[in-house]
């Protein structure tokens, strides 16, 4: 887990996009980071098993790890004071079991999308996934998708798993994305590119966003 | 000499999402006609840079696109993934 910022006020826990998407965004997610901290917001990245520096082979990732890895990390760099969650496409799916006073979402991505786009990236790699993501009872081995190997259960888990919506949640997505969104940024979207890259200008102005988003929450 | 079709909103969309998705410079992106090459062409369209291309457009234009129509001529060239685009786009207009 790496930590930015001061040792008091809240602390901000980022959750990052899932997979490949992780690689593509950590550069840009702790650069918003250092930039809370230079606005004396404190945060936290955490590692989640089979991401990152975790040691746990991803074909062990599950769902529900997933979540409680997540709760028990923002517990540990937060104490007692107040967690504020700020997470990125499907690291929206993640913060369920975490008592945050607040969430801010950038471009919050439904389970369904993500697993669609895994399965479409085998498909275009020649590698046609067969899998029915409504049958639980289906025991086959895991599968491999762009060099990760995830087990059945997670892509079905995360076929079916939805944002978090109660609660004090602000939403940004990029201005070409048409779906809702309490504010619209101009960017382009790092996620989807194969090559990390990183946009200060828009680090800037989503590090201003959070920073006024925390103080609201505040009063 | 060659053709230069009417801008449309889907064809200014396919050229953004090829920008935005391979990380593209925008001039050599709008400089882009309908023969201009693709998938085996470009080397940043990758077979994996294809799905967040695909799901990219598929978002940005509220369109769906089967597994079973991603073939290597849609993705052949910029015209014929801008028109594979606009046909959707048609075709969803039309229900």
């Amino acid at each position: 887990m790496i930590r930015f910022g001061p040792a008091t006020g809240p602390v901000v826990v980022a959750v990052l996009p899932l997979l490949e998407e992780a690689n593509r965004t950590r550069t840009f997610v702790s650069g918003m980071l250092r930039r809370l901290a230079a606005r004396d917001i404190a945060s936290a990245l955490p590692d989640l098993p089979g991401q990152g520096e975790s040691l746990v082979p991803t074909e062990n990732a599950m769902l529900a790890g997933w979540r409680t890895a997540l709760a028990s990390a923002a517990m540990e760099a937060a104490g007692e004071r107040p967690v504020h969650i700020l997470s990125f496409r499907g690291g929206a799916l993640l913060d369920h079991d975490v008592k945050a006073a607040s969430r801010w979402q950038l471009a919050p991505a439904k389970g369904e999308a993500l697993v669609r786009e895994l399965l479409r990236t085998s498909a275009a790699a020649g590698a046609r996934i067969d899998i029915d993501l409504g049958n639980y009872n289906d025991e086959g081995g895991p599968v491999t998708i762009a060099g990760n190997a995830l087990s059945r259960t997670l892509l079905r888990d995360l076929n079916a798993a939805d944002c978090v919506r109660e609660g004090a949640v602000r939403v940004v997505r990029l201005d070409t994305d048409p779906a809702v969104a309490d504010r619209k940024v101009a960017g382009a979207p790092l996620w989807r590119q194969s090559e990390p890259g990183d946009d200060s200008a828009l680090a800037d102005l989503l590090a201003d966003d959070i920073a006024d988003w925390i103080a609201r929450c505040a009063n | 000499m060659t053709t230069h079709p009417a801008p449309s909103t889907v064809d200014q969309t396919v050229r953004a999402v090829l920008k935005d998705v391979l990380a593209l410079d925008a001039d050599r992106v709008a400089a882009f006609d309908d023969d201009t090459a693709l998938f085996g062409a470009l080397p940043e369209l990758d077979s994996m840079a294809v799905a967040g291309v695909l799901t990219e457009i598929e978002d940005r234009l509220h369109i769906l696109i089967e597994d079973d129509e991603v073939d290597g001529e849609m993705l052949e060239s910029f015209g014929a993934l801008r028109r594979f685009a606009e046909a959707k786009v048609g075709a969803k207009k039309g229900t």
